[in-house]
């Protein structure tokens, strides 16, 4: 660390807890700005906006006022996009389909040994559990952590081909032979990260297929990535 | 770190150490809520509002000493995560960090802005160990995240008093550093470094958790 890495580090610190003020505020600006596109500054800096941010968690907590929400979500949002509702489970009338097709992901699931040699789930810290999908056509890696219990996933991947033009990865919970759409995702340079907020309990097998950006609310390929849940 | 919902497989899955990052469900979860705001969607800012707005309201009651005031600076605070929520920059860190520090933020202007800021400044400070144990001692039944309230609290109780009461004074008083220098008698440069060396050790202990 330099000298002024070192200056820098010190009013960051301060400035993080909101006590910089006088001549080191114009001192901590000058000292930035002469570093340009500096990334340790933004690490250091960053890294102590993140403590700062847990300090307030020392606190009790203090219940504000209910209306508070009330009275934001009332007003008008600038730039808000639509809402596109997430796909939930696949309607009466595609119901055959979705069967037929969560038929071809369990045939899938088996001939990809995923059954016979089961990707043992590993339970973590905290009662999370970390599941790797099997590629029986897919590439790299898919990966899924999620709190047994809990509603909630984290899906992440990398190295994951691009689904190709006009096409997209969509994610299904399997619950009694019926596909439930996760939401559908595009990799960025080979890397996916998802959050699906929903419960995995019910859901005995995990599978990702290749979907039109539609993001149909039933699956009409093939997995590329399965996982079965413990 | 208990119940920071934060996992690192790569040591428990050796074959994936090169491959996979840090995973973080809770912080995941967040960003998941902001991109909801962000397409309009009220229940996904209820869901932030009830995870986020008793320790935002805890931390402005703290800073400003007034419940109406605080309460004022959280309703701004998530006005503008309602009204911006591309505000919000994944690379500089945590839905938490960013959030905590838009209310801080609000809260110290306001104090500063406060006439009667200097009469407060100048009376009497409880010491940082005190303050911490009264902390102790009203540790709610309702809490949401007990585990990170004790990690956090244990983080600071483990740091030297004197940087513990330099982080009190700045963080939680909203007391500047010239402030600090004035009403301890330390000179400024002390509360700057006994302020860095605190938040070195709080780094250290806490972790990072920018991703």
């Amino acid at each position: 660390m330099t000298l002024d890495h070192a200056t820098i580090e010190e009013l960051l610190a301060v400035r993080a807890l909101g006590g910089l003020d006088g001549d080191d505020t114009a001192e901590l600006d000058r000292l930035l700005a002469s570093h340009g596109e500096c990334v340790e500054c933004r690490r250091i800096g960053d890294g102590f906006d993140e403590v700062a941010g847990r300090l307030a968690l020392a606190l009790d907590p203090i219940e504000p006022s209910p209306a508070i929400a009330d009275r934001i979500v009332a007003t008008e949002q600038v730039g808000a996009e639509q809402v596109s509702p997430r796909p939930q489970a696949a309607r009466p009338r595609r119901a055959i389909a979705a069967v037929a097709v969560a038929a071809v992901l369990a045939a899938v699931i088996v001939a990809a040994g995923v059954v016979r040699n089961r990707p043992i789930p590993v339970t973590l810290a905290a009662g999370q559990t970390f599941v790797t999908f099997e590629a029986p056509q897919g590439g790299g890696v898919l990966t899924l952590a999620h709190t047994p219990g809990r509603p909630g996933a984290l899906f992440r991947g990398h190295d994951v081909p691009d689904p190709g033009e006009g096409r997209v990865y969509e994610i299904w919970m399997i619950q009694d032979g019926t596909p439930i759409s996760g939401g559908c995702v595009s990799p960025t340079d080979g890397r996916l990260a998802v959050f699906i907020d929903a419960s995995l309990d019910d859901a005995e097998v995990m599978a990702v297929t290749l979907e039109d950006p539609s993001c149909p609310s039933a699956p009409t390929s093939e997995p590329v990535y399965v996982a079965e849940l413990a | 770190m208990p119940d920071l919902a934060v996992l690192d497989h790569r040591a428990a899955r050796p074959d994936l150490r090169q491959d996979v990052e840090t995973v973080d469900l809770a912080e995941a979860r967040d960003r998941d809520l902001v991109a909801k705001v962000g397409q309009g969607d009220p229940d996904a800012f209820r869901s932030l509002f009830a995870r986020y707005a008793p320790a935002a309201n805890a931390l402005a009651v703290r800073v400003v000493r007034q419940a109406h005031l605080a309460e004022e600076i959280v309703q701004e605070a998530f006005m503008a995560v309602w009204r911006n929520p591309g505000g919000y920059d994944p690379s500089r860190g945590s839905v938490r960090a960013w959030l905590m520090g838009t209310v801080h933020h609000r809260a110290v202007d306001l104090v500063r802005r406060e006439e009667a800021h200097r009469r407060r400044a100048t009376a009497s400070i409880p010491s940082a160990t005190e303050e911490l144990e009264d902390h102790a001692d009203r540790v709610a039944g309702e809490m949401d995240r007990p585990g990170e309230r004790r990690a956090v609290r244990a983080a600071l109780l483990e740091i030297p008093e004197a940087q513990r009461d330099v982080i009190r004074l700045m963080y939680f008083e909203g007391l500047t550093q010239t402030q600090i220098a004035e009403a301890t008698g330390l000179p400024l440069g002390t509360v700057k470094s006994r302020a860095l060396l605190g938040m070195r050790r709080l780094r250290s202990t806490l972790g990072g958790l920018a991703p």
